[in-house]
């Protein structure tokens, strides 16, 4: 009998007086709980060398397998919110208190189905976030239904005779909507992974990374065939051949300094509050 | 020389572990236990490197790397 | 809880406002620093008084991308402690329904405007009380939600600050069911000395001694005490059924009946509490005219010219709060009368829970309907004197 528990534990709520809460509710090798553990990972090394209080960190999630990280596992203040509108709900909280360091869940459907719009103005604006999009292709919860990133002839519940859309490239839309730092890899790239959530999260702005994902159950095949899987279809975003011939690349697709909304308001705030301004 | 932990209550028998080992240090039990996942074992810890990617591409958080230099104990999360 | 002696608060006075700046004036005075909305007609006046003013208290005013994300912003910004406003008219506020049934689970003190014009669809941008019944039941799922109904500038400033007190208190969203003719029109306010003015903040588990680890987020009593983002209390906020300690699984029926009817009856509970009911004339009536919103002021117009012109012994009564429904404390009221009347600008709403409240009172209960525009005292006496003479 093991006496020793995973170091990330620690920031996980792990009874009740209901009974044990772990393990996670998600399936056998889905990649949602590797995100959390990555994402925990990053948390760690911030508070151990940043001096950010812990009580600053806010996990806001929406709704989906990728939300339910959420839903009542965190040592941390939390929200386990609406479908596609966590963004503007961490908008209202930073408006609030923007000393909170706010990190948000959310799936390739709660980003960029119902929580479109959010997305692409949460990117705009840049708010002080760390949007971690888990795309694994589809609605998991719901059972497998196509998503705006399935692939074109995609078979899905809803496309039983192939999906005729192509999707989106979330990091490029990030970008294009304006979001200061973008990056995108898998759940096959811990290190990488963590390396650039860490960065994400200090990065002031709004930070996109989207980390490729695998839904077992609905792809109907084993965990470790579409863990090798991810690491096959995709390449570093410097391999120009291989993502002509459509592979998917990796890495930071941008890291631009902008002023960020909260320091933009907070110029008038001080002239509206100044001597001159009576 | 380290200790692959495993919580069986935790462990899902995705195999992610196993795959990411670059040692082998770990494999699959063979063995289905009472809820059908088919949990994972050590197979030689003196390949073992303490470099921790089991723990760390764990979806369930199941595993930790002990140490014998560590005389910490950690709580059991089974209570 | 005394107001913050800020300079930048409106001072004590009087003033000639717009309906939809007391209102804004009023939720500044009662602590709301976040306001996010979307541009609506009737209603846009009041998130641009806020866009000016609520920098100079170090608030923050936002323009989102629709009215989902207004009403949302405020979720996020009660969760992290200051309270939060939005405003908008109808077909904004059908946007906001499912915010509003996620504040209602959640137990999150949010305050809404609904500028009402008329419907359905585009509608129009004139006046209307068509959403009082979308107030109480648009929002998906159970759970009972307070409405106040202002009749006037100074109800604007006055109701809007009961309307925060109101949130806090019991943990809930509240809804403003104004009018565009309560929010356009311009009327004397006066502003009493700031500590005459109520305000309420919510009970926090600090104020009850509860630490960190006792805490129970939807537990310790009939409203929970609330706590905020960023002060280590681990608080989850989650809208799916759950247990007292905010787990969510292990699902039963038993559970959930507990969480959702505690939820209802926290405000069900307390209708006499909550509710403000205005009555005039009632002693002996023998007819009586019920209202509400922008109404009243025609209606008693009426009222007062049926009696004094007329003769007629009518009564008069006004709903300042429309949800939850006054019925113990109208039956409280009213005697048995042999005609009720009930002007509303929309083809008949809230005489319904009237008509069950008060069936037995008097078997005569008469709509006067009017859509898109507000009743002329004269077209309410004219229905009253039809039918009475």
């Amino acid at each position: 009998m093991s006496t020793s528990a995973h170091p990330m534990l620690k920031y996980l709520k792990t009874q009740a007086p209901t009974g044990p809460r772990l393990p996670l509710i998600l399936c056998p090798g889905c990649g949602a709980g590797q995100v959390l553990n990555y994402t925990l990972h990053a948390v760690d090394r911030i508070l151990e060398e940043d001096n950010w209080p812990k009580e600053h960190f806010v996990f806001i999630s929406g709704v989906g397998c990728s939300s339910r990280l959420t839903s009542h596992y965190l040592q941390f203040d939390s929200g386990w919110t609406l479908h596609g509108r966590s963004l503007a709900i961490a908008t209202g909280a930073l408006l609030a208190n923007p000393r909170l360091k706010i990190i948000v869940f959310t799936g390739d459907g709660d980003a960029a189905a119902i929580g479109g719009n959010h997305f692409i103005h949460a990117c705009r604006r840049n708010l002080n976030m760390t949007i971690i999009c888990i795309n694994n292709g589809l609605y998991g919860m719901t059972g497998g239904q196509v998503a705006p990133t399935t692939e074109l002839g995609e078979t899905t519940p809803t496309t039983p005779h192939g999906n005729v859309e192509d999707p989106f490239d979330l990091c490029r839309l990030a970008e294009t909507a304006g979001a200061p730092y973008v990056a995108r890899w898998t759940t096959a790239h811990p290190r990488q992974a963590i390396k650039t959530i860490t960065k994400g999260i200090r990065k002031n702005g709004t930070a996109f990374i989207e980390i490729l994902s695998q839904c077992p159950v609905h792809k109907k095949t084993a965990p470790v065939e579409l863990f090798r899987r991810l690491r096959e279809i995709t390449v570093s975003k410097k391999d120009t051949d291989a993502i002509a011939a459509g592979k998917i690349p990796l890495g930071e697709f941008c890291n631009l300094d902008k002023s960020d909304w909260i320091a933009r308001y907070q110029q008038i705030i001080e002239n509206a509050r100044s001597p001159e301004a009576d | 020389m380290y200790t692959f932990c495993l919580n069986p209550s935790y462990c899902k028998g995705c195999g992610i572990c196993i795959e990411v080992c670059p040692k082998s240090a770990i494999k699959s039990s063979g063995r289905i236990d009472a809820k059908g996942h088919e949990l994972p074992e050590e197979q030689d810890m003196t390949r073992c490197t303490g470099c921790k990617l089991c723990e760390i591409v764990c979806p369930d958080f199941a595993i930790a790397i002990a140490s014998e230099e560590s005389t910490e104990e950690v709580p059991n999360e089974e209570k | 809880m005394p107001i913050s002696g800020s300079k930048h608060l409106i001072q004590p006075g009087n003033y000639y406002l717009q309906g939809a700046q007391a209102c804004a004036e009023g939720a500044m005075l009662a602590g709301c620093r976040v306001y996010a909305g979307y541009p609506i007609t009737p209603a846009t006046e009041i998130m641009e008084h806020f866009a000016r003013r609520l920098p100079q208290l170090d608030g923050r005013a936002i323009q989102m991308e629709d009215e989902i994300a207004s009403a949302s912003v405020l979720l996020g910004a009660s969760w992290a402690g200051t309270k939060a406003m939005t405003a908008t008219s109808s077909p904004g506020f059908s946007l906001m329904q499912e915010v509003i049934s996620f504040a209602i689970m959640t137990e999150t003190p949010l305050v809404i405007v609904d500028v009402q014009r008329p419907g359905p669809g585009q509608g129009y941008i004139t006046t209307s009380q068509e959403d009082v019944m979308q107030a109480r039941w648009g929002h998906h799922g159970e759970g009972s939600i307070i409405a106040l109904s202002p009749a006037s500038v100074q109800d604007m400033f006055d109701l809007t600050i009961e309307a925060f007190n109101l949130a806090e208190r019991w943990r809930t969203p509240v809804l403003i069911m104004a009018e565009e003719t309560v929010a356009h029109m311009r009327e004397p306010l006066v502003i009493p000395p700031h500590a005459e003015i109520t305000v309420v903040d919510r009970v926090k588990p600090q104020d009850q001694g509860i630490a960190p680890q006792d805490y129970l987020p939807y537990g310790h009593g009939e409203v929970p005490p609330m706590a905020i983002w960023g002060e280590g209390y681990n608080i989850n906020h989650v809208s799916l059924v759950h247990y007292e300690d905010g787990t969510v699984t292990r699902y039963n029926a038993r559970t959930h009946f507990e969480n959702v009817s505690r939820i209802h009856q926290k405000i069900e509970n307390h209708i006499d509490e909550i509710t403000k009911v205005d009555a005039r004339f009632i002693d002996d009536c023998r007819h009586l005219l019920i209202c509400y919103g922008s109404v009243s002021r025609t209606g008693v117009e009426a009222v007062l010219e049926a009696r004094e012109r007329y003769g007629l012994n009518i009564g008069f009564i006004r709903l300042k709060t429309l949800w939850p429904f006054a019925e113990a404390r109208l039956r409280a009221l009213v005697p048995e009368v042999e005609t009720i009347f009930v002007p509303e600008m929309n083809l008949g709403m809230m005489i319904h829970p009237i008509t069950e409240a008060l069936r037995d009172r008097c078997s005569n209960i008469i709509s006067i309907p009017s859509l898109g525009c507000l009743h002329t005292p004269d077209q309410i006496l004219a229905r009253i004197r039809e039918e009475l003479t």
